[in-house]
């Protein structure tokens, strides 16, 4: 399998004279200042806010994850941002730019959600038509979309009609037609969706060398685990609103537990902590104590010494960001219980 | 323009791939082969029966495919939300509808084409020499047809398969009469009613125009300024529905 700088390689000609370091617009690629939306039922003329005051920016080359439990409005907030949907209130710019205007979307990728994509044609068909869309030289183009085939699998069926494609596959293509164009901002709509592990680790590795070229990528997703090892950034969504962007690696950093997983324990010493209100569990043949603190994780460690229990092991646990998306749904209002 | 040429080719690609399409390539020819058929009963001018059989058979196929393929064009579109990941590459939208308009007018042209071809050699094989005066007539319905697509990418910028099919129809026949419907006001009709014909004779297409089958089946050839008049009021005709079209499309919102 190729990997993808054979695909910058393979672009090089379109680059000549400038190497392939990328034009660095001084603007943020992906502003949005108060954007809302609100939807009209054309048969009761009912409102319905879909979007309510969302401000973000993004810093280039990082990867945002934009998350949120279903009807949050981060499909809404998307289309928005590729100018599908005109915001009732507020502005969508691109590089400065509205994104309604076709030059501000010249550098932009898009991956739909669950895309579906023509199926009178082949995916070297498909590719070719979003080249021209792109207005990619036709020679450029097409060695591009080989190489984008190769990279994501489906070199092998690059003649094969659209409609015989799995949905892991029609995925992957909608991957490939995004980055034909060698964007700037990525934006994907739960990309992960219907690929199978192997696919999601390609997928994960594929978006992790766009950033490295400098490509900024926003992504919503479902999938809390997966977001969380790839993005640099991401915000939380509900029922229209942005609660809360933050960043995972200082959302870990807060300890939320301290584990001391210990070989024995005699009974006493273990109703003794319960006792002191921490938490003993025995786990695998062992025993598992958690405790909230430091001082307390001290005092925990001079009273097992002291009884001379083996203390196998004490790790910090960190609230995951599962737990964290749990917690910010909650503390809205709107959350899962 | 590249990038309405795409749309335009993928939208033949679209079409002519419809098992619809080669139904309607069969039935054509088996029309006009049934000219043949009709041709001996004709008394003697059976080389103009299989010329306005062969003609009209060809015009009424490629403005059903038109109306019929060209009305669920866009709402597959929408439905199947393919538009999406096109409407995010750098297109504007009445580029979009444009390649769509030139890509249906294109498919109905060529199996138009493909049908007057089979009757010219129907009259070489039957009658010892094709009437090449039909080729006049071949591009005034060739405008028509352009219409017609117009009329069906508007209606179908706003509603749904079934009405742009109904809309079209219904503008298709009332074009057919737009003189006539002139002619009905103007012979002592009320003044609101007279008013209303006047309107719907500058508003609707004028159809009659691009109808010179009668001049051709008795050889005749379709005099140049009618030609000329008829591509020149065809082209701004269908100008205006695209820009109406267009203007319509640029409003809606693939949600």
């Amino acid at each position: 399998m190729g990997r993808l700088s054979d695909v910058t390689r393979a672009c090089q000609p379109e680059q000549a004279g400038r190497g392939p370091i990328r034009e660095v617009s001084p603007l943020p690629p992906l502003r949005l200042t108060g954007v809302a939306k609100v939807f009209r039922d054309p048969m009761t003329l009912r409102r319905f806010t879909a979007v309510e005051d969302v401000s973000l920016t993004l810093v280039r080359g990082e990867i945002f994850g934009l998350l949120g439990p279903n009807a949050a409005g981060k499909t809404t907030t998307i289309k928005m941002i590729l100018g599908l949907i005109r915001p009732t209130r507020g502005t969508v710019l691109l590089d400065g730019r509205d994104p309604r205007n076709p030059d501000a979307r010249r550098r932009l990728g898009y991956l739909p959600e669950n895309p579906c994509f023509y199926d009178h044609l082949s995916a070297v068909e498909y590719l070719d038509l979003v080249g021209s869309l792109c207005g990619i030289p036709p020679a450029i183009g097409r060695s591009r979309a080989a190489a984008l085939l190769e990279r994501l699998g489906l070199a092998s069926h690059a003649r094969k009609p659209l409609r015989k494609f799995s949905k892991g596959m029609t995925q992957r293509l909608g991957l490939a037609q995004a980055l034909l164009n060698e964007p700037t901002l990525l934006v994907l709509d739960e990309p992960m969706s219907g690929l199978d592990p192997i696919g999601r680790a390609e997928a994960k590795k594929l978006l992790r060398e766009e950033r490295e070229r400098g490509t900024t990528v926003l992504l919503s997703s479902h999938a809390l685990a997966e977001t969380e090892t790839i993005c640099d950034r991401f915000g939380i969504m509900n029922e229209g609103r942005l609660l809360e962007t933050a960043i995972p690696g200082l959302l870990s950093s807060g300890v939320r537990e301290w584990e001391i997983v210990v070989e024995s324990m005699p009974p006493r010493m273990s109703e003794s902590l319960r006792a002191a209100g921490h938490r003993v569990e025995p786990v695998g043949g062992r025993w598992v104590v958690g405790v909230r603190d430091g001082a307390a994780l001290q005092e925990a460690l001079a009273g097992l010494t002291q009884d001379s229990v083996f203390v196998h092991s004490v790790e910090p646990r960190r609230e995951t960001l599962e737990e964290h998306f749990v917690r910010a749904l909650n503390g809205a209002g709107g959350g899962p219980s | 323009m590249s990038r309405v040429l795409a749309i335009a080719k993928n939208t033949v690609l679209e079409v002519v791939r419809e098992r619809v399409v080669l139904v309607l390539a069969l039935f054509g020819v088996g029309l006009v082969s049934a000219s043949q058929i009709l041709a001996p009963l004709a008394l003697g001018e059976g080389k103009k029966v299989v010329t306005d059989f062969g003609l009209a058979g060809s015009a009424l196929l490629a403005t059903l495919l038109a109306v019929f393929l060209g009305s669920t064009l866009l709402y597959k579109e929408l439905d199947r939300r393919t538009i999406l990941a096109v409407m995010a590459k750098p297109i504007r939208r009445g580029e979009f509808l444009l390649g769509k308009f030139l890509g249906l007018w294109a498919t109905s042209g060529f199996l138009l084409a493909g049908m007057t071809a089979i009757v010219l050699l129907l009259l070489a094989v039957s009658y010892g020499g094709a009437s090449w005066v039909l080729l006049g007539s071949l591009a005034l319905t060739v405008i028509e047809l352009g219409i017609v697509t117009a009329l069906v990418i508007l209606f179908s910028s706003f509603t749904t398969p079934g009405l742009t099919a109904l809309f079209a129809a219904a503008t298709i026949v009332a074009g057919q009469f737009a003189e006539d419907l002139l002619y009905f006001g103007s012979h002592g009709a009320a003044p609101a009613v007279a008013a209303a014909t006047k309107a719907c004779y500058w508003i609707l297409p004028h159809f009659a125009l691009f109808n010179a089958r009668g001049l051709v089946v008795h050889g005749a050839a379709v005099p140049p300024e009618r030609l000329l008049f008829g591509a020149a009021y065809g082209l701004l005709y269908m100008g205006a529905l695209l820009v109406a079209a267009g203007a319509i499309f640029e409003r809606r919102e693939f949600r």
